[in-house]
């Protein structure tokens, strides 16, 4: 039996497609980690703040900065290799716009900590603003690291003194972000405004059914009650579904018994 | 780079009217305070519990226990803290201020606090709409839509990245516990509305134009900088010095001329549209309005500029010189305003224009300023830019502010229009009607039919526009004669030029007729201008330069009625008797051929109030020959002119 050889491409290409869909898995999961974090962030200098929020929040920048690394080497080499076929080259520059994005987000993030962390320190017990939130941010960042177990997050306790150290390093994070952005835009040129997405426009105010199945991520399970005026959504689709179907059976059946009356009557 | 003002600066150049954000958060501190703080209290939902909501009550009465205000003032400004962006209301979330009863509010996290570092990033922006777009099915509000659909446009490159940042955020939402995520969202929520307000609301973190460099960050001693702060101090050393009981007394009569006009030291007639919504005091002083305000013709009476600055007045100045016949004043100071500022493609057509209509000799509107003014000029419209008339203007201004202006407040114009301003009444509204003027604010005209408005106005203006009748001249022969204009000191006979006409303006008989008797002249030249007359006309001649000689390139009859000039150079003398007894029917008799040979084309020259005329019978017409700007000249130019 002959071999049937299906590799039509050449060995190159396969490996950068196999490289290419693992850089797309990992810039996903930097998007998930920058949003973990941005979440994190945003509990910091509130009632819940706490020193092991801070240490959520290091260990989330963390994982994000190696993640971080680990797409740029990539991306890096992949395009600049001018022997790339336009597909794949059309694929990594999208996947270099998500990450030159989300590495944005995450320096902004990065940056609002550290001014935040010289306005509300912990030890100095300043007075945290009241925001209302009452739980920590430990399941976002188990969600961030991936980790199964929230049990896995829980720091040792942490020395004195720490918080300064905590500054220095946010610092250097900080710096060495600023330092790969620059070191990624000398060596690859991305024409941004050449990139076509893929993904479809939200249709903004259209009941358009499909689409709205694609999008609609993780509904909501309608709660016992909504709550007044929070922005919780009341997902009105399956109601409307039901009503629907009711209303086709309740006319479905008028109509039977009217024929079943008209036939027995003549 | 500024010198920066060592005391107090606040940062307020860098990002003016936000120096108060930092105030701002040392009080919303302050407030968190377990002891002394605002006393907060849970927030019941149907479901869940969500503690620290504070009642706008206790808002206002701990502000004005804190900064020993009355409760008025302790409203506004934690109506203020709410507009900033540092609390926000529970109910009702698009309007950002403080009732002083028990609706609730909570404070905003300090993610979201509003601090010159953070600018507010549209990509943000589209991760939010994004975010709500999934939560609630596409039921954004309508601006929202619209903004959604720009950064659509905008950011295509980036859309991928928005989606899926905008689902991991939300999946992450989901991670937390119900009421953290309320409360997420309310945050979020309340942050974009103080930073994207929907249409129509006042935002308080409108601040202006940014400055790429912030005057109170750090700067490095280099020699430079030094340098510069130097220089600084030099020019201040240098600075003209006024004697403060000169400035005080000047800042004294400025203010007490001006307090009753000033909306914030009294209250505006009818009412300050700012406060009542109501716009009839726009509508009241606007541009044309028939009959102006009791305030605004006071106004006109402080100095000429305001007259000058306000449309109306400036109306009234024109009809008042139009009755005095010396309207090509107040026109040519226009024109120059609109050179100055005008676009810089038309300007050296509009200088062309100023000066073929008030500059050049015979001009239709001839402005009189004095002979160095008009030399200077007109060998700057050699070169024309945009200032080049300034000196000209200048004259001008003071003319008409020394002597029409003076006379414009005695006038009868004038006294009509102060007997017929009217005194608007206050309005008085109540609180309700107030409500429903905001409620029925309607946005005033866009600038663009505004500017329409105005260039159809203009152009109306200049399509009626009269000629000035005192500038007729007697003669209407097509040739080139000599006149002298009193304005030049050297009083230059030379061929005035005849003037293609404008399209109203054409000299009927009458006015001619009128015009017959040979107005008083001026003061007679002195026996010196005599003698220059000829000097010049020969120099002019000889070097064949100026306007003068472009003509006599143009046509030979002119240079044969220059030379006959030249000739009869010597002979130029004031009017005499017998002279002036020629000159009428003459005058009428060119009047007729004139009439015959060139009908439609009126040729109007500038009468002077000098005499010193001469007229040539017309060899048959020279035939109409258009001014050309001396930069124009096409002939060679053998000297400099």
């Amino acid at each position: 039996m002959p071999l049937v050889n299906n590799k039509v491409g050449d060995e190159s290409t396969v490996s950068t497609g196999k490289s290419l869909t693992d850089a797309k898995a990992l810039v996903e999961s930097l998007i998930k980690v920058v949003a973990c974090h941005r979440h994190l962030a945003s509990c910091m200098g509130g009632c819940t703040d706490s020193l092991q929020l801070r240490d959520e929040l290091r260990q989330t920048r963390e994982r994000a900065l190696t993640l971080a690394i680990s797409i740029c080497q990539r991306l890096t080499t992949t395009l600049r290799d001018k022997s790339l076929p336009q597909e794949q080259r059309q694929d990594s520059e999208l996947l270099w716009v998500s990450f030159s994005s989300s590495l944005e987000l995450l320096h902004i993030d990065m940056c609002k900590v550290f001014k935040m962390a010289d306005i509300f320190t912990i030890a100095e017990n300043t007075s945290l603003v009241l925001t209302g939130l009452q739980g920590g941010g430990t399941e976002v960042a188990a969600r961030a690291l991936s980790l199964q177990d929230l049990q896995q997050v829980e720091s040792t306790e942490p020395p004195a003194g720490l918080e300064g150290q905590e500054r220095s390093n946010l610092e250097q994070d900080i710096s060495r972000m600023d330092h790969m952005i620059d070191d990624m835009e000398s060596k690859v040129n991305v024409l941004r405004w050449m990139v076509e997405p893929q993904g479809t426009l939200f249709p903004v105010g259209s009941t358009d059914s499909m689409s709205m199945a694609l999008l609609s991520v993780d509904e909501e399970c309608p709660g016992p009650g909504t709550d007044v005026e929070s922005a919780e959504p009341a997902p009105l689709c399956q109601r409307s579904h039901i009503f629907a179907l009711i209303l086709l059976s309740v006319v479905i059946m008028v109509a039977a018994t009217l024929s079943v009356c008209i036939v027995l009557l003549t | 780079m500024t010198i920066q003002n060592t005391l107090r600066d606040h940062g307020q150049r860098h990002r003016p009217r936000m120096a108060c954000l930092h105030k701002a958060e040392s009080v919303v501190l302050e407030m968190q305070d377990p002891r002394s703080g605002v006393r907060s209290q849970p927030q019941r939902l149907v479901i869940t519990t969500i503690p620290h909501a504070v009642t706008g009550e206790d808002i206002v009465s701990w502000l004005s226990e804190r900064l020993l205000v009355d409760a008025d003032e302790a409203r506004s400004v934690g109506s203020m803290l709410a507009a900033l962006g540092y609390i926000y209301p529970l109910q009702q979330h698009k309007r950002l201020l403080i009732r002083a009863d028990a609706s609730l509010y909570r404070f905003q996290t300090p993610y979201f606090w509003p601090t010159q570092q953070w600018p507010v990033e549209d990509t943000d922006y589209a991760i939010y709409l994004a975010k709500r777009n999934i939560r609630k099915k596409g039921i954004l509000e309508l601006h929202e839509q619209e903004q959604y659909n720009r950064l659509h446009k905008w950011m295509n490159h980036k859309w991928d990245f928005i989606v899926m940042q905008a689902k991991e955020q939300y999946r992450a939402a989901k991670e937390r516990k119900k009421p953290d995520r309320v409360v997420f969202e309310c945050q979020e929520r309340a942050y974009w509305v103080v930073h994207r307000p929907p249409p129509g609301t006042v935002s308080a973190m409108d601040f202006g134009l940014e400055r790429r460099a912030d005057p109170n960050a750090d700067q490095a001693p280099t020699p430079d900088f030094y340098e510069r702060i130097m220089i600084f101090t030099q020019q201040s050393i240098m600075r003209p010095r006024v004697k403060s009981s000169v400035s005080l007394g000047a800042l004294v009569k400025y203010c007490s001329t001006y307090q009753s006009h000033d909306p914030f030291l009294s209250r505006p007639l009818p009412s300050n549209p700012w406060h009542t919504d109501d716009a009839s005091y726009w509508t009241l002083n606007a541009h044309n309005v028939e009959t102006p305000t009791k305030q605004r013709v006071e106004r006109w009476t402080f100095s000429f500029a305001e007259l000058l600055s306000d449309p109306r007045g400036r109306d009234d100045f024109r009809m008042f010189l139009k009755k005095e016949f010396s309207g090509e004043n107040l026109a040519f100071w226009e024109s120059c305003e609109d050179l100055k500022w005008g676009t810089a493609a038309t300007m050296k057509e509009k200088a062309e224009q100023i000066y073929k209509t008030f500059l050049a000799r015979g001009a239709p509107r001839w402005i009189n300023i004095d002979g160095k003014t008009m030399e200077i000029t007109i060998k700057s419209l050699k070169h024309p830019h945009r200032y080049v008339l300034d000196a000209a203007q200048t004259h001008i201004y003071m003319l008409m502010k020394k002597d029409s202006y003076g006379r414009y407040l005695k006038s009868p114009v004038f006294k009509e229009t102060q007997k017929k301003a009217v005194t608007p009444e206050e309005h008085k509204f109540t609180d309700s009607q107030l409500e429903q003027n905001a409620r029925t604010r309607r946005p005033s005209l866009s600038p663009i039919v505004l500017r329409q408005l105005e260039a159809e106005r203009r152009a109306k203006m200049a399509a009626a526009a009269p000629v000035d009748i005192t500038q007729l001249c007697r003669f209407t022969t097509p040739v080139p004669h000599l006149a002298v204009y009193s304005g030049f000191l050297d009083s230059a006979s030379s061929p005035s030029l005849p003037v293609p006409a404008l399209s109203a303006g054409c000299p009927s008989p009458i006015s001619l007729a009128l015009d017959g008797s040979p107005p008083a002249p001026a003061p007679p030249p002195p026996a010196p201008p005599r003698s220059r007359v000829g000097v010049s006309l020969r120099r002019l001649l000889r070097r064949g330069c100026g306007p003068i000689g472009v003509f006599a390139s143009l046509s030979p009859k002119c240079n044969n009625a220059l030379a006959t000039a030249g000739g009869a150079g010597g002979r130029v003398q004031p009017i005499s008797g017998e002279r002036q007894g020629q000159a009428p029917p003459k005058r009428f008799g060119n009047f007729f051929q004139m009439k015959v040979d060139i009908p439609p084309e009126c040729r109007i020259y500038p009468i002077e109030s000098e005499d010193e005329e001469e007229e040539r019978a017309p060899p048959g017409g020279a035939g109409a020959k258009e001014i050309i700007c001396p930069w124009e000249s096409l002939s060679s130019q053998t000297g400099t002119s």
